[in-house]
């Protein structure tokens, strides 16, 4: 009966808002005229020019108002176009630097990537996993 | 062109790491510590060269007997086709008594001699690999013109190293720097005698070269200050992996090769050091007047010298001076437009220090607000240093700092439409 459910009833779909670095990932050449990923179009993207802009509050903002899950990508660690970005919104998101997630959000929905603009395949790989584990919270 | 020029190289060098990304993983990713590196050499020839200083006598007479006595012996030994003498499969170990040199004193300045090469190398990588990302324009003009400061200085005290030993080829390189000094109009003669010390070579002459070194390699850490004044926690150390490959890489060399200056009561006693050129770190002792034709060039240090024998002074002074004229204009083409500065809204700023702290570039500083004001402290932006990363728009709790153009309600906007025309 249940599989009979399954087969018949349309899953709902899915809503996932990432915050993108400019200059990691080559996301320009990722996305079509409504931001949203060609190759996984669940997936909407806002692009800033660098991961360390993003704040905690603006991930909260998407959570709080429907997505299902969010992320930031930023450089490669270690390699970050403006040398830190990418190290404060890790720091932020895990809570040692200020400011940081509330407490009561989600922290399984709350994702960080951090990839070189040669690594396109990496990052979907990255995200398809992310999205795997998010799925049924 | 110039830009796609730079667009080119940037991906060429991600593509390198990338590749070695997948060896050593982003956090141990040597080429990712490109900066770190040459400081981190740099102190194994401070501390090295301590250790030299204590036996060096900056004579003309004694030198290179002083050298001499540090390394009269190498301490691992290899056999006339190059392998290691192996007793019971270990390397032979020769200590050496107080009477006939120092203790390891061959390694050490091995130490001192391949550390130089790794400074060398890898602040030329750190050079190249800050100008291929595109990483050296604009709000990055001071430490890229004091780079090149510090690039010029390391070459002068590496030079001034090989100068102190006062072998044959120290004694052509005192001789050819004279006539390249001399070359330069008006103040040439001055500068010569400068560099000698007075009119002739004398006992002033390695006094000179001593201090020009340790005065140099001191200098070299108030241009470090510099390089380090507008960015926000430089990255001095490499990942304790990175570390231990480079302490490891020189530790190794100057134990395989360990520098010795080679003479024939040596050449008797170690056949090797005839036919294998990486033992040879002095040549004979200087002689005043006997200059050699032609120097063992070490492509470090000695390259203005090749050139200068290559192509004359004058030569070497247009290629050397059009390069180095080139390095210190590099940050200032091509302008990109500004247009993206951040700014600080003074109504909601509260003075927590969080843009200030968090600013990659130290372009935000806290300052005193009138007397009587709501808050103590307003954050201000130095516009000619901010790199437009907003960095400090994602550290401030209060809305307080934006970028223009991407501005946070502006952004809130977008996440809201998105998950709209998503759902």
């Amino acid at each position: 009966m249940s599989d009979q459910m399954t087969a018949t009833t349309p899953k709902k779909p899915r809503v996932i808002v990432g915050f993108v670095c400019e200059r990691s990932i080559p996301i320009q050449e990722m996305i079509d005229a409504q931001r949203a990923l060609t190759d996984d179009p669940e997936t909407k993207i806002i692009i800033l020019p660098c991961s360390g802009m993003v704040k905690p509050t603006q991930m909260e903002l998407a959570l709080a108002n429907g997505a299902d899950a969010t992320f930031v990508c930023g450089c490669a660690i270690n390699d970050c176009h403006y040398r830190t970005g990418n190290l404060m919104i890790r720091e932020r998101l895990e809570g040692t630097r200020n400011p940081k997630l509330r407490k009561n959000t989600d922290k399984r929905k709350v994702g960080m990537f951090f990839f070189t603009m040669k690594d396109k395949r990496p990052f979907l790989d990255a995200l398809a996993e992310f999205k795997a584990t998010t799925e049924n919270l | 062109m110039y830009k796609k020029f730079l667009q080119l190289t940037k991906n060429l060098t991600v593509s390198l790491e990338k590749g070695l990304n997948f060896l050593t993983t982003q956090e141990n990713n040597p080429l990712y510590f490109h900066g770190a590196l040459p400081l981190y050499t740099f102190w194994f020839l401070i501390f090295s060269g301590i250790m030299l200083w204590m036996y060096y006598i900056p004579t003309l007479d004694r030198a290179w007997t002083s050298v001499n006595y540090i390394t009269s012996l190498p301490v691992l030994l290899k056999d006339a086709s190059g392998h290691l003498l192996l007793k019971n499969g270990n390397a032979v170990v020769v200590a050496v008594s107080p009477e006939t040199g120092i203790p390891y004193g061959a390694v050490v300045r091995g130490i001192h001699r391949w550390g130089a090469a790794a400074m060398m190398i890898t602040t030329v990588l750190h050079m190249l690999r800050v100008y291929f990302t595109d990483r050296h324009r604009a709000w990055r003009w001071l430490p890229w013109v004091s780079g090149v400061l510090l690039l010029i200085f390391v070459l002068f005290v590496g030079v001034t190293g090989y100068l102190l030993v006062w072998d044959a080829r120290a004694y052509a390189l005192t001789v050819w720097t004279q006539k390249w000094l001399e070359a330069v109009p008006l103040i040439g003669a001055s500068l010569s005698t400068f560099f000698i010390g007075g009119e002739a070579i004398r006992d002033f002459t390695l006094t000179r070269f001593f201090f020009f070194h340790i005065g140099g390699a001191t200098f070299i850490f108030w241009l470090i200050w510099m390089h380090f004044i507008r960015l926000h926690e430089p990255v001095v150390t490499p990942s304790r992996a990175v570390n231990f490959l480079t302490l490891g890489f020189i530790l190794v060399a100057a134990g395989v090769y360990p520098a010795v200056n080679v003479t024939q009561e040596l050449i008797a006693r170690y056949p090797v050091l005839a036919v294998d050129q990486n033992y040879i770190a002095s040549d004979a002792p200087a002689q005043i007047g006997y200059l050699v034709q032609t120097i063992r060039y070490d492509a470090w240090y000695l390259f203005p010298y090749y050139l200068i024998e290559k192509v004359g002074v004058n030569w070497a002074w247009f290629i050397l001076g059009g390069a180095t004229l080139l390095l210190f204009v590099a940050p200032f083409y091509p302008k990109d437009r500004r247009d993206n500065i951040a700014e600080v809204i003074d109504a909601k700023c509260t003075g927590c220090t969080f843009c200030s702290l968090d600013c990659p570039f130290e372009a935000i500083t806290m300052q005193e607000r009138a007397p009587g004001s709501k808050f103590k402290l307003i954050a201000v932006v130095q516009a000619a240093r901010c790199s437009e990363c907003g960095v400090c728009v994602g550290a401030c709790p209060f809305q307080a700092i934006e970028l223009p153009q991407n501005l946070s309600k502006s952004i809130d906007a977008d996440v809201l439409a998105l998950l709209k025309s998503g759902a």
